[in-house]
């Protein structure tokens, strides 16, 4: 079967759901690789392509709440209802005051059941085609830091502005078995040893933002607490940590050259010195969380 | 006799356009309040709180306080991509429903807020609350 097959059975599909549910003004299907593969009679324009490929970067996100399964966009004039159906995910444009819980049990039963017939007459006659939707699998997820001042128990409550985390930047505090590798994490970068290390095996840290600047200031050259480039460095076996990632809450990362911070005072407060115009770049403020991550030197 | 000439009233407002917004610092405050008040609730889990140069963040576990500032910042900006392209006018509110959690992001003026939940909570309600 090829893909043109499967864009007119999900076409009709859709053209189904709305004959059932004329709330719907507007729908598409987005694939788990952004591609749109069956739309109504609206073209596949540019911001039809935009808002998929932002739905896209959603669905990454969601991971972290064990991947999107439903969204609901309330607007003045409308909704969005987005929903997850084996793999892809349905963009239904309706009137403002449409039945949602109508038209989940509708989609819920038509497309799933038209995926599933279509995917029987694939798997009878042919080899899976690439439309055939795959499980989708979040990017880049991160292990919580090894050693997380923020993890105390007496902390629960976590609560910071800006001018908080800057006046009372708590020490951080590492825990006497902290430093040990877990086992797991230990047979893990055994086995990881030959082959380069993917970015999602290393271990993180969420440090706060200092700015600093001067006429000397390498901007490409960020400062983190000794303890912290020697917890990483004994983790991952290696001599010394040279570089790290950063990134901030807007997810916009930038990779620097790691240093010990110079300012004796500033050390073991739980923060990253960043250079001024590294700080621009990436729009952070002094005060703001950012996750860290070593860079592993190539032997 | 002099016929008196009636002076227009004119309209005062609380607050002059070039003044400083003392309104703000209240405001923030207040919602603070009630987002302390909503995260008390029975699974609720915490929440984000963005202005422009400043952030109040109260999530249970802070090892996904990125993971979840991250979505929260995606959420409305999915929002406010997908509302333009159905013209759906201003977003007041987005749910986001994932396999274990969910979040409900909204604007409140210039503050955006994002309150993360357990599936099974009202967000109607808490909605309802914020706004």
């Amino acid at each position: 079967m090829n893909e043109e097959v499967y864009t007119v059975a999900l076409k009709s599909a859709l053209t189904e759901i709305k004959r059932v549910c004329p709330d719907i003004s507007s729908a598409f299907i987005l694939m788990n690789d952004g591609t749109i593969v069956a739309g109504d009679e609206q073209a596949v324009d540019s911001s039809l392509e935009k808002a998929a490929s932002s739905l896209q970067s959603l669905v990454e996100k969601a991971a972290s709440v064990g991947g999107l399964d439903n969204l609901v966009i309330d607007g003045e004039k409308g909704k969005v209802y987005v929903s997850c159906v084996n793999g892809m995910y349905s963009v239904m444009a309706l009137s403002k005051h449409a039945d949602l819980s109508h038209l989940r049990t509708v989609t819920g039963v038509i497309l799933p059941t038209i995926l599933k017939v279509l995917d029987s007459i694939t798997s009878e006659t042919t080899p899976p085609t690439p439309l055939k939707p795959a499980p989708f699998v979040p990017p880049a997820q991160f292990r919580p830091a090894p050693s997380e001042p923020l993890l105390e128990e007496e902390e629960e409550k976590i609560e910071e502005t800006v001018e908080e985390a800057i006046e009372t930047p708590e020490p951080l505090e590492v825990a006497e078995g902290e430093t040990e590798v877990e086992p797991e994490i230990e047979a893990e970068f055994e086995d990881e040893v030959e082959s380069p290390r993917q970015l999602t095996d290393l271990p993180s840290q969420q440090l706060i933002v200092d700015k600093f600047g001067g006429f000397m200031v390498r901007p490409d050259t960020v400062q983190l607490d000794f303890e912290v480039l020697q917890r990483w460095s004994s983790l991952l076996d290696v001599k010394e940590i040279n570089e790290v990632d950063i990134e901030t809450f807007r997810g916009k990362t930038t990779r620097c050259k790691a240093k010990v911070i110079s300012d004796q005072k500033l050390e073991g407060r739980g923060l990253i010195r960043i250079p001024e115009k590294t700080c621009e770049a990436l729009e952070l403020k002094r005060g703001e969380l950012v996750r860290v991550k070593p860079v592993v030197p190539e032997e | 006799m002099p016929v008196k000439k009636k002076i227009p009233e004119v309209e005062t407002t609380g607050q002059v356009e070039w003044a400083p917004k003392a309104e703000v610092k209240e405001q923030v405050t207040d919602l603070r309040m009630v987002l302390d008040r909503v995260k008390a609730k029975e699974g609720v889990i915490g929440y984000i709180l963005r202005a422009s140069t400043s952030a109040a963040v109260d999530i249970k576990d802070p090892s996904k306080i990125i993971d979840y500032a991250v979505l929260s910042t995606s959420a409305l900006e999915s929002g406010e991509s997908l509302s333009e392209t159905f013209g759906l006018g201003k977003v007041s509110n987005i749910i986001v429903e994932g396999k274990d959690l969910k979040v409900l992001s909204l604007t409140i003026g210039e503050h955006r807020v994002s309150v993360f939940m357990e599936k099974n909570v009202d967000h109607n309600s808490i909605y309802k609350e914020l706004t």
